[in-house]
């Protein structure tokens, strides 16, 4: 046998023994091993030294404390809370911990733009330097202005509260318009039922830190409060002490409806008929603050008008049958018991405190909801120095100076703000932004040839956006100094783009709805990736190009020597102090000792991410008619009240449009902790956290109650058609116990058509689908509801 | 050539219908092909597989085809080393060939499919270089690829016993030592076997957070790893027997002798009874004693298409009805209830395969979880079709060029 | 060997979660994406193929309108401390995942991780996701990648780490400052991101630490306690019905 059996296994045997005695099979299979371990082509980090930058969130009013992480000093690699800080104490919303992706969003305007086709050709986009986007639009400004129509520019800003408003302002006076508007927020609310109860247009506050119930008017503390952080943080305390009681009284059980002690569902709008109810027994049942009332209110008793007439008192309006519990119930769809429950509980806490307009349901109340609110506190007798409602004190920033007006700006600011020119104008007028637009998309007294954006997305994020459109075909001139192709820009005829929030010198006056004064810088965390200019820096060297008076009035060559000069003010005051350290109380009614010697020890201490605070002022003296806080509010002209109860707070509803045979359910659109529905686009971080019962592929869906949707014969899932008195969308149906039986939900923040794709074509713009109306007293939108149907495609 | 290639003196169906046949097959195989090669290209987005459904068709055809394949290594057992102690047994040795052959597809195919449901292939072999010892998987991927190996030595003097083949010398001689050394192969062979098919129900047993599957055991194994074993040996040679019978309809000829299937329906009778009364009394401790300690009743694991139709078909209908056909003489004299019973056998190992793998996993284990349904898309589908086409093409070869069946001539010689 | 199966340091890190302070906002999900380099893709709302080591769950009470109750509940991986392995670590053929018995986190390593995806079955609080796709950035948002934590590669699984790196560099710091690494303290980024500080981290085995103190509230109780996967992961609540659905006894 030459090759038999034996041979066969020996060889073999030996060809396997003898390779892997050897080093080399082994050799190779760990070479292999490490090479089917790479994957060359993810992304590999440059690596570097890390730093800690400090700064201040100006992604939105709340003014975090935060600090971003970098890698060698030019890339960032996170935002995160700033332990240092006493409002969050190192907590961050996920916006802010988002932040990154608007300093690297692929949608970002590098450097100014020009339309050279028709607007809203995004092709039509051709990059010039900045030497050149100036001049045009300096230009365009100097020529209008020279031809006696600078009351035709008019400018639309955040609705944050910066340095920023004043030199706006600034501008526009030296200029000669007032056609000057903030983006609406719930501080226009407070503010506008201050200015009615206290004649100070400063908005109230609420110590949330110091009291022991509070008493929610559909306010969304926990889906995107105005101020998130403190908000957050006040969510922290009251749950750490465990002794707050927080009642929610709303239609939808949102996550605050879910999170509070309890929670009283009601009808969409009958939220001010819960609390006048509230008052009427508290009232009855004298568990109200008399010598409160009787020594610092007026309007509560029976009074007479500067006509000589008499008048009816808010004691005597609420003490009637209407407002009795089983009354307001029947409107409300609620139990009486459960309203004189709450009464009850609400009169006998020491530390009871109505709030309202703290969350985006922003501009849900019309003055009269709003005075219902302020009404509750005074029964209280939170409104005084050291009580737990106050006014909104002002940062005591270095002052601008005196604007010199020339003739142009005297003549030109004869003419009214567009909203006020109207036939049929709010007595009180306010934020007039709604006004403006109706004004120009139903033929105003005269054009609009500049509209300046800052920081802001109309086309986008106002309600009723077809008003938005209609006034845009009425200017000749849109100018966007946004950071990001968003809707605005799209539209725009030049485009001076921002630095992001990350990378500009910025501040933040105050918190919104906080008692305490807070005051910080948000200083840049890196140099500017593109050929962006902050648009401080924009307005002043417009003043230039202007010239004359527009720039004598704005003596300041940078957008930091102007801040540096308001901190120099600040410091000058030695009011307040520096806090640069977590745990210090700043609803406290200590004085506060200053801890900074002049302007640039304040300014290096606010650069270094530490923030100015000042605790709770006191209650300036009430500026009415009556010198005592009006529940009667005399500032309402005798002339415009056609009854007794137009003074006061009462029963009020705007009538929506469309009737309700064709339009059977309510519409209400909310805002979610999830997205974003502001000037910023939801970014991809926060794309994650939206449930997939809110968004499926491209498709959106509306919270709809289980009895509403087999009544209508939808189920979970299905594509119906939702038509409102302003629009239609295709929505799908979430049915849902959160939902109030009749009323259709749906959250705000998607549906946009700007962007890239990572958002983009997502869902559908609540906004289009709302409608607004006019406050009759303060002129100012408010969206409670509108009209709907919803039907099976 | 192709007449050149036929084992003497047997018939075969002419050459242009066996191509025509072939090229059905391997349009088939290459559809599979190509959507497999998506599946590696652009990962397994391509798959109806997600995070819920972390395992799904591959794994669940890959578990039944190696279950079905188990025919090979258990009729090897029973023929060369249990027959030398029951004579009857020797009736295997007429089947014996195409047992291996259709365990040679089964692992082979599975293996290809395996390739594609893991998500980095190229480091496929680190359950080798890596290995841990306590995963159930890594004695899976030892066993498996080892008994290919096995297996392909078995199949290789098969091969090699083709006429032309066989005209080399050194091949002759080469197949004819493998030959020999048989004996060894397959017994290894057993081992390997009977271990991995206990480490793939181990593979489901072990999970001890998943209620659904978690099984105690004895020792290291779960009860599964035993009830797998007894799965696969009380279907596997059902599952050739049932190849084989196919074969005789399409060739329309007779193969094996009629006491062959006889055999085997006893066999698979007697161990699929067995089985069945281990599976009951394993369902009724998981029910109504493991269950409940996790807070978990009966009803909490069949919902919707997951219903408990899936236990009783699988229980009742394809597992006690065909071990009573096949245990009863009278049952397995027809033909037509003895490979319906064969037939609802491999029905009812498949369908505990793939409760194993997807219903298990179906089931929320969360209180705030919800069932979800999986959907496997082409690109799972095809791969797994196209394996089966592979087995189909590589019997078809085998029998028309092999001498697979050493009663062929003498049973058609009419 | 101690009666837990495995070697006890004296280190176990673990987290706890009140449920009564979180708001459901996200910002620990969100951070968590930011520190650890998380993918994302256009389309996010095909939940079972979106990685989130950080996942909020809805919970309702089930009950209709007006006595409906939502909350979330944040999951991070729980980090399983049973005796000898985690459902996870146990079935893993590569050893790709395995639990760092000096502190009880129980890590992966993608380079090694053959994507079989036995770990992601295993795990019943599906704390693992698997890359689907290959990972990938819009141009400039490779900027903001962290150099700390490697990015995946398609075709791995990827979960929770209680922010491993972290802890290295905790040890690392210790080790400078002449200290012992073992006492070493760090949190994780959801526990710092936290806006209303729901979540606490720490040392589950050093008595003195916040995490030890509660999870031994009456408050707490952990998910499917009753698997005996030893979740090191603990939520508090003092709802009921949000307590009665972390086990399937309570239903």
């Amino acid at each position: 046998m030459k090759f038999g059996r034996r041979a066969f296994l020996q060889i073999a045997a030996g060809a396997v023994g003898g390779s892997l005695l050897s080093p080399l099979p082994w050799q190779l299979a760990g070479d292999s091993a490490r090479w089917s371990q790479n994957w060359s082509w993810r992304p590999s980090p440059e690596r570097g030294e890390i730093t800690k930058v400090p700064s201040i969130c100006t992604m939105c009013e709340g003014g975090c404390g935060i600090q971003a992480r970098l890698v060698n000093g030019n890339r960032a690699i996170l935002v995160e809370g700033n332990p240092a800080n006493p409002v969050t104490e190192g907590g961050i919303c996920p916006l802010g911990a988002a932040g990154l992706q608007f300093l690297y969003a692929p949608y970002r305007i590098s450097r100014p733009l020009k339309q050279t086709k028709g607007r809203g050709n995004i092709s039509g986009f051709q990059p010039i330097t900045w030497d050149e986007a100036l001049a045009e639009l300096g230009k365009k400004l100097a020529i209008v202005r020279g031809e006696s129509k600078a009351h035709t520019v008019a400018c639309i800003t955040s609705g944050r509260q910066s340095s920023m408003d004043d030199l706006w302002q600034q501008l526009f006076s030296a200029y000669g318009s007032q056609n000057l508007f903030k983006m609406p927020t719930q501080a226009d609310g407070l503010r506008s039922s201050a200015l009615l109860t206290t004649g100070i247009a400063s908005p109230y506050t609420f110590a949330l830190e110091n009291a022991t119930h509070v008493l929610s008017f559909g306010s969304n503390l926990l889906e995107g409060a105005a101020a998130p952080g403190r908000a957050f943080a006040a969510l922290r305390q009251w749950r750490q002490n465990g002794n707050v009681k927080l009642v929610q009284v709303e239609s939808r059980c949102s996550l605050t409806a879910s999170k509070a002690d309890q929670w009283l569902a009601v009808e969409p709008g009958a939220e001010a008929a819960i609390a006048l109810s509230i008052a009427h027994v508290m009232i009855a049942g004298n568990t109200y603050d008399a010598d409160f009332v009787k020594n610092n209110v007026f309007g509560f008793e029976d009074w007479t008008d500067s006509t000589g007439k008499r008048r009816q008192g808010f004691k005597t309006l609420v003490s009637s049958p209407t407002y009795s519990p089983e009354e307001i119930a029947k409107k409300a769809k609620v139990d009486a018991a459960a309203i004189r429950a709450l009464a009850k509980d609400f009169a006998a806490q020491k530390n009871a405190i109505a709030v309202w307009n703290l969350g985006h349901s922003d501009l849900a109340f019309n003055t009269y909801d709003e005075l219902a609110f302020v009404a509750l506190n005074v029964l209280k007798g939170n409104i005084k120095t050291g009580g737990l409602v106050n006014l909104t004190a002002d940062i005591p920033l270095g002052a601008l100076p005196a604007v010199e007006k020339d003739a142009l700006a005297e003549n030109a600011a004869q003419q009214k703000r567009l909203d006020l020119t109207r036939d049929k104008t709010a007595p009180v007028p306010q934020n007039g932004l709604y006004g403006f637009l109706d004004s120009l998309a139903h033929g105003s007294k005269y054009p609009i040839e500049v509209l300046m954006v800052h920081e802001a997305n109309p086309a986008y994020s106002l309600m009723e956006s077809r008003l938005f459109q209609a006034a845009l075909d009425k200017i000749k001139m849109l100018v966007s100094f946004s950071s990001f192709m968003d809707e605005t820009a799209c539209l725009a005829d030049l485009v001076l783009p921002n630095h992001t929030a990350l990378e500009r010198l910025d501040d933040v006056k105050g918190i919104p709805a906080a008692s305490f004064s807070y005051y910080a810088v948000s200083s840049p965390i890196l140099k500017p990736l593109g050929d962006t200019k902050n648009t401080g820096d924009a307005v002043l060297a417009l003043a230039g190009k202007i010239g004359g008076t527009v720039a004598s009035s704005v003596p300041w060559k940078t957008y930091e020597e102007f801040l540096k000069f308001r901190v120099k003010g600040l410091a000058e005051t030695q009011k307040g102090a520096v806090a640069d350290k977590a745990g210090i109380r700043l609803t406290s009614a200590e004085p506060v000792k200053p801890n900074f010697k002049d302007g640039d020890d304040l300014w290096k201490k606010l650069k270094a991410g530490a923030c100015w605070y000042d605790a709770p002022a006191e209650m300036p003296s009430f500026k009415t008619a009556s010198g005592k806080l009006e529940l009667a509010c005399q500032a309402i002209p005798v002339a415009a009240a056609a009854d007794d109860h137009m003074f006061l707070p009462h029963l009020f509803t705007i009538k929506l449009a469309g009737g309700e045979q064709d339009f059977p359910l309510l519409l209400v659109a909310h805002s979610t902790g999830y997205l974003t529905s502001g000037y910023l686009a939801n970014p991809p971080f926060m794309n994650k956290l939206i449930p997939d019962w809110t968004l499926k592929g491209n498709e959106e869906f509306v919270d709809v109650n289980p009895q509403t949707a087999q009544s209508l014969g939808l189920s979970q899932g299905q594509s119906a058609s939702l038509r409102t008195t302003q629009g239609e969308a295709t929505v799908r149906v979430n049915v849902t116990s959160a939902a109030r039986p009749g009323v259709v939900f749906l959250p705000k923040g998607l549906g946009h058509k700007a962007y890239d794709e990572y958002i983009q074509n997502k869902g559908t713009n609540a906004n289009s689908l709302m409608e607004v109306l006019l406050d009759p007293v303060s002129g100012m939108g408010t969206v409670w509801a509108t009209r709907a149907q919803l039907r099976r495609v | 050539m192709d007449k050149a290639l036929i084992p003497e003196g047997l018939k075969r169906c002419p050459l242009p219908i066996f191509a025509l046949w072939v090229l059905i097959l391997v349009g088939v195989v290459g559809w599979g092909v190509v959507a497999g090669g998506a599946v590696l290209l652009k990962a397994l987005n391509l798959t109806g597989l997600n995070d819920y459904f972390g395992f799904g068709a591959y794994i669940t055809a890959d578990l039944a085809i190696i279950a079905l394949g188990a025919g090979a290594f258990f009729s090897g057992f029973l023929y060369y080393g249990l027959s030398r102690f029951i004579p009857a047994l020797k009736e295997l040795g007429k089947i014996i060939n195409l047992a291996v052959i259709v365990g040679f597809v089964c692992y082979t195919g599975a293996l290809a499919v395996l390739l594609l449901e893991i998500g980095q292939p190229l480091r496929g072999w680190f359950g080798y270089w890596h290995a841990n010892v306590h995963s159930m998987l890594t004695e899976v991927i030892f066993c498996i690829s080892c008994y290919a190996i096995v297996l392909v030595i078995e199949y290789v003097p098969i091969v090699l016993e083709n006429r032309k083949l066989n005209e080399v010398k050194g091949l002759r001689v080469f197949g004819h030592s493998l030959h020999d050394v048989m004996a060894i192969f397959a017994l290894t062979g057993t081992f390997l076997s009977f271990f991995h098919q206990g480490s793939l129900g181990g593979v489901a047993g072990v999970l001890f957070a998943r209620p659904f599957a978690y099984r105690t055991g004895l020792f290291i194994w779960p009860w599964t790893f035993f009830l797998f074993i007894l799965s696969a040996i009380a279907s596997g040679p059902a599952f050739t027997a049932i190849i084989c019978r196919m074969l005789e309809k399409v060739s329309n000829k007779k193969l094996v002798d009629r006491s062959v299937y006889d055999l085997i329906g006893k066999i698979e009778g007697i161990l699929l009874g067995g089985y069945m009364v281990l599976k009951i009394a394993d369902t009724a401790y998981w029910a109504f004693v493991l269950s409940p300690r996790f807070g978990l009743s009966l009803f909490d694991y069949y919902w919707g298409p997951y219903g408990i139709w899936l236990l009783i078909a699988e229980i009742g209908i394809c597992g006690v009805l065909p071990a009573v056909i096949l245990l009863s003489p009278r049952g397995r004299s027809s033909n037509f209830l003895l490979f319906g019973a064969f037939l609802l056998d491999i029905i009812g190992v498949s369908i505990n395969r793939f409760v194993m793998t997807i219903q298990a996993i179906a089931a929320p284990v969360m209180p705030f979880d919800k069932w979800q349904i999986y959907v496997p898309t082409m690109y799972e589908v095809a791969p797994i079709v196209a394996m089966l086409a592979y087995c189909v093409l590589i019997i078809s070869l085998s029998y028309r060029y092999l001498p697979l069946f050493p009663r062929e001539k003498e049973l058609n010689r009419a | 060997m101690s009666e837990k199966g495995h070697a006890q340091s004296g280190v176990r890190f673990g987290m706890v979660i009140d449920l009564d302070k979180c708001s459901g906002c996200g910002a620990c999900s969100v951070a968590c994406q930011a520190e650890n380099n998380i993918s994302f893709r256009p389309d996010e709302s095909e939940k079972l193929r979106s990685i989130t080591w950080m996942e909020i769950y809805q919970l309702t009470n089930g009950k209709d309108y007006p006595d409906f109750r939502q909350a979330f509940l944040p999951r991070p991986c729980m980090h399983c401390d049973s005796p000898h392995h985690s459902p996870c670590t146990f079935v893993c053929p590569v050893n790709a995942t395995t639990r760092d018995e000096n502190n009880g986190i129980v890590t992966h390593i993608y380079p090694r991780c053959i994507g079989c995806r036995y770990c992601m079955v295993a795990c019943p609080y599906h704390a693992r996701d698997f890359n689907w796709w290959d990972p990938s950035w819009p141009k400039p948002m490779e900027s903001m990648l962290s150099p700390e934590v490697s990015t995946r590669m398609r075709g791995v699984v990827e979960k929770c780490t209680f922010c491993h790196h972290r802890m290295l560099k905790a040890r690392s710091k210790a080790y400078v400052d002449g200290s012992d690494p073992n006492k070493a303290t760090y949190t994780t980024a959801c526990a710092d991101a936290c806006p209303t500080k729901a979540i606490t981290f720490g040392n589950l085995q050093d008595e003195k630490s916040e995490v030890a103190k509660l999870s031994k509230d009456p408050r707490a109780f952990r998910i499917l306690a009753k698997l005996q996967t030893e979740p090191k992961v603990y939520y508090l609540s003092k709802q009921d019905w949000i307590k009665k659905l972390s086990d399937n006894a309570l239903k």
